[in-house]
């Protein structure tokens, strides 16, 4: 039945390898020049350390509107394939032929309604994991300047645009779309069920509230005073989930002058006056930054952040798409119930 | 003559509603079977059951000595023209032909080639673009080309013209004279069963209301004419299927068995088939008659 599901479906890949092409275009002269212009940058800042581009974190370079729409607006294309893929291809699937009752055809052939299932799921789903497969490859070499030097592959939209993941969202956005229109039967609200579950879960819930929390966060705290904290974080591509000032009861501030205990006070409007007499500047303390931050720490205050540091990064990619090939795994298992238990 | 179809208190339930009830059917082999009823009388629910597409949720059934499965070697011994014909309208007749090579052991492309190469069908376009009745004639080969031993169509002509009706029912008389083959035809158009078929079942409310050769059929029914009486017992054999009355007269189509006597103050005369099934169509609630 190769033969068959192929012509069903050849539109389909046409589409696919169509934008892959253009997204081939688009990436591998775009990547090339990143990674082309940023060596060129290093090796400058080598010989000329002096330069002031040499000490911004992004060396200066891809501040231009058209780089920078470049390094967000690719990450969010391939964010948006796998659903793409789950409307136009999973939903109607099987909805299109129980809409025009070609089920009752194809399952009066002398092939087993299982086998027909199994071999078009197989197909559609080698497919999808081989087409998206290579997106996902691309973007990730893409993504190698940009994570350079922004350091944020852990980040939001940059996580999930790169790695094993878009591979696990397309199988679900697909399989999803494919249960629903067995389910619904028909297109459109198969489409609109996927699309639905789809932003919700992968835009909405995951990154923002199960994602976080794969692995205990680490917690550092630090004193009082500029980058304290930030100086206990390692560098690299972490991803810090908070960073809080907490005062003496143990409660997160969210405004230090207003909240600021009675003795600090002072200093503080002291400081105000100090400043807005002009040139007369609140004396620093010695080791422990300036006074207010000398006087908070006596209070009890101190920051805390918490982050999941960079080397977890492959544990989550696997966790998160250890998560969307069981839910598709589900899927999967719904239809074959769906279709082969369900009257035609 | 062995059944190909045999049925025993089969039931089928929607919810609540019973769409066939305690349906009782024998198909013979080698027999072309008239499956009449009136709308939402579970004909396609019925032939539905016998090709697997759905489940029985009561009784037995026996589709050519076995259950209906979703497999391979059940299926391939069956050809089924669901309601409306359904085909792939993006597909031409060639790739109907390929798909039928794809999805069965058992096909004869070099058969259905030439059968569509002889209704001259458009090979090259889309079958969605191609005339109800060539659309017919095209699933008809896809069916018939599996060789089946049973071919199951609910209500194959309803959309055509009289001329594709014609030609698609000469179509399957030829293929049933090729022999090896039983078939069950659903309708509406009993003048068109009546051309084709040799047995008949009539369904009404989800039961069987009669299902016999016609031959017999015809010979066990009379209508009988006489003096004005209410109470339907004639006799022994006697069954009065359907009455109507005027002031001073009866007239009664009875189901009369073999050597039953007809009460000599009765008028008879031969109903035709179309008046028998209309008679049973009618009878609706009023239990099963075998």
């Amino acid at each position: 039945m190769n033969w068959f599901l192929w012509r069903q479906h050849r539109k389909n890949f046409l589409v696919i390898g169509i934008l892959l092409a253009l997204y081939t275009a688009l990436v591998i002269p775009t990547g090339l020049h990143f990674w082309h212009t940023y060596q060129h940058a290093l090796t400058a800042c080598a010989q000329n350390p002096a330069d002031p581009n040499c000490s911004e974190p992004q060396l200066g370079l891809f501040q231009s509107s058209t780089d920078q729409l470049l390094f967000h607006l690719l990450p969010v294309t391939i964010l948006f394939l796998p659903i793409v893929l789950g409307i136009f291809w999973g939903a109607p699937l099987l909805a299109r032929e129980y809409a025009e009752g070609t089920n009752g055809l194809v399952w009066t052939q002398g092939t087993s309604r299982h086998k027909w299932l199994t071999v078009k799921l197989t197909w559609v789903l080698v497919a999808t994991a081989v087409f998206i497969g290579v997106f996902a490859a691309l973007m990730t070499w893409w993504s190698n300047t940009p994570n350079t030097l922004n350091m944020d592959r852990f980040n939001d939209v940059f996580f999930s645009s790169q790695g094993i993941l878009p591979v696990a969202y397309a199988l679900f956005a697909v399989t999803s779309g494919i249960m629903f229109g067995a389910w619904f039967k028909k297109t459109m609200v198969a489409a609109g069920v996927t699309l639905g579950l789809f932003i919700a879960l992968a835009l909405i819930a995951v990154p923002n509230f199960v994602r976080p929390h794969y692995m205990a966060p680490v917690t550092v705290v630090a004193q009082m005073g500029p980058a304290a904290v930030d100086s206990k974080i390692p560098e690299g591509a972490n991803w810090l989930l908070s960073r809080n000032i907490i005062n003496q009861n143990g409660e997160v501030v969210q405004d230090i002058f207003s909240s600021a205990p009675a003795q600090c006070q002072k200093i503080i409007q002291q400081m105000q006056i100090g400043t807005s007499a002009g040139g007369n500047r609140v004396k620093a303390v010695p080791g422990g930054g300036d006074s207010i931050d000398a006087c908070l720490n006596k209070a009890g205050w101190h920051q805390i952040a918490t982050f999941q540091p960079s080397y977890r990064y492959w544990d989550f990619q696997r966790i998160e798409a250890g998560i969307y090939l069981a839910l598709t795994v589900l899927a999967v298992g719904a239809t074959y119930l769906l279709v082969l238990r369900r009257d035609a | 003559m062995q059944a190909v179809i045999q049925t025993k208190k089969l039931g089928k339930r929607y919810g609540s509603f019973w769409a066939l009830e305690n349906c009782d059917i024998s198909v013979p082999e080698g027999s072309v079977s008239a499956l009449v009823g009136p709308n939402g009388a579970g004909k396609s629910t019925l032939l539905k059951l016998l090709v697997g597409l759905k489940s029985a949720s009561s009784g037995e059934i026996s589709v050519l000595g076995k259950e209906p499965v979703q497999h391979a070697d059940f299926l391939g011994d069956i050809g089924y023209l669901a309601q409306d014909i359904p085909l792939y309208k993006n597909l031409d007749a060639t790739e109907h032909l390929k798909m039928g090579v794809n999805l069965n052991k058992r096909f004869d492309a070099e058969f259905m080639g030439k059968r569509l190469k002889d209704l001259q069908i458009p090979l090259d376009r889309p079958v969605g673009k191609l005339s109800g009745g060539q659309r017919a004639q095209v699933a008809l080969a896809l069916a018939l080309a599996k060789k089946p031993k049973l071919l199951l169509l609910d209500e194959p002509v309803a959309a055509l013209d009289p001329l594709a009706r014609h030609d698609f029912l000469s179509s399957l008389s030829q293929a049933v004279a090729d022999g090896g083959l039983t078939v069950v035809m659903s309708s509406h158009l009993l003048a068109d069963l009546e051309r084709v078929s040799d047995h008949i079942v009539v369904l009404a409310s989800g039961r069987t209301q009669l299902c016999d050769d016609i031959e017999t059929v015809l010979k066990e029914h009379k209508i009988l004419i006489g003096p004005r009486k209410d109470e339907r017992e004639l006799g022994e054999g006697l069954t009065v299927i359907h009455e109507t009355h005027t002031a001073r007269q009866s007239t009664l189509l009875t189901r009369v068995v073999k050597g039953a006597k007809v009460p000599s103050d009765w008028q008879q005369h031969e109903p035709n088939i179309e008046e028998i099934i209309l008679a049973y169509m009618g009878q609706g609630n009023e239990g099963v008659v075998r």
